[in-house]
């Protein structure tokens, strides 16, 4: 699988680290420099350096017109939301993944069809269980 | 009309005063206490601190009772936030958003934002409008993807004059709609014939504009 990944931080190098194993073809973009150097250290991964500004062009240079996947994985939701969005309706990516912080924005986006993961409904639900323990 | 406006930059705060002066109901959310104090001492009650993308900032503005909700904050992917929030939310008829990217322009129409301003494009256009010897004008964007319309006008060495429209051969899915004489616009047809210092509207891929351009100007 071509994998397409926007975000360097340690939710996306332990995705790599587990994505990499099955030989897929992995890009990561990122704004993260360090982040990115530790990656392209792995084989069959590619990093791609960006800057907000031109988020579209980067994404064309990740090769987003012939990604399988694409997962928005970056810390800023909002960012995720533009860019899953783009390759979901502008580039038909087959399969996007948008990862989001705020559990408000999670249910909103949810409800209109784009696959979300976050890690704040467990969370709440945990913290619930443990306080009735 | 109760306009939302989220984000106030200075086109912010110039819409609504612009808005105000007009008879209109305008609240304007700003995030930055500073900015948001000078407006609260020159406007009142118009301002309102808080972020515009929390649902709690927006119920407190009633945003379910805007008629429009206008997104002017200086991040793009914030003011597509805000729009699906207000439509998807709060029910708002219609929204509308100002863009930098003009390459983010096809997703916020594919969302569904009615209005999409793009800061980039206007400055383009104005700058084209004001730069002599090109006189090929952006007039806007379509909701087609890469189609735009053009204005276009036509120098007296041109090779097309008092040509018919029908003879001219134009580039794939590029054609003339209007031709603005000095005497008014008329519907272009086959039979119109182009005078010098007309100006054609065009609708055209945005790659073939440049061809478009050397058909209708070439000497």
């Amino acid at each position: 699988m071509r994998v397409l990944i926007f975000g360097c931080n340690r939710l996306s190098t332990s995705l790599v680290a587990d994505l990499a194993k099955d030989d897929n073809h992995i890009t990561v973009l990122g704004t993260e420099r360090n982040c990115l150097e530790s990656l392209a250290a792995l084989n069959g991964v590619r990093v791609v350096l960006t800057s907000e500004p031109m988020m579209q062009d980067y994404l064309q240079e990740g090769g987003i017109d012939h990604s399988d996947v694409f997962l928005a994985m970056s810390f800023d939701d909002h960012q995720n939301i533009l860019v899953a969005q783009i390759a979901k309706y502008i580039f038909n990516v087959p399969k996007v993944v948008c990862h989001l912080g705020s559990p408000q924005l999670q249910v909103m986006y949810a409800g209109l069809g784009l696959d979300v993961v976050g890690y704040s409904f467990g969370l709440m639900q945990d913290v619930r269980q443990a306080i009735q323990e | 009309m109760y306009v939302l406006i989220i984000g106030c930059s200075e086109s912010g705060y110039h819409l609504s005063k612009a808005l105000i002066a007009g008879g209109h109901e305008v609240v304007v959310v700003e995030k930055n206490p500073e900015r948001f104090q000078l407006l609260n001492e020159e406007m009142g009650s118009v301002a309102l601190l808080g972020n515009g993308t929390d649902e709690t900032t927006l119920k407190q503005a009633g945003i379910s009772r805007a008629d429009v909700v206008v997104s002017l904050t200086g991040a793009d992917a914030t003011n597509l936030v805000i729009s699906q929030m207000a439509k998807h939310i709060f029910k708002v008829a219609r929204t509308m958003a100002l863009i930098k990217d003009p390459k983010n322009e096809p997703i916020f129409h594919e969302i569904g934002v009615d209005v999409v301003v793009n800061s980039t494009h206007l400055v383009l256009a104005s700058l084209e409008e004001g730069v002599p010897g090109r006189p090929l004008i952006h007039l806007m964007n379509l909701r087609v993807p890469g189609m735009e319309l053009v204005s276009i006008s036509i120098p007296g060495d041109s090779n097309i004059i008092s040509k018919r429209l029908g003879e001219i051969e134009l580039p794939p899915n590029s054609f003339i709609a209007l031709i603005i004489k000095k005497t008014g616009a008329t519907l272009a047809t086959g039979r119109s014939i182009v005078e010098p210092d007309d100006e054609l509207v065009a609708v055209t891929p945005a790659g073939n504009e440049q061809i478009l351009y050397d058909i209708l100007t070439g000497v």
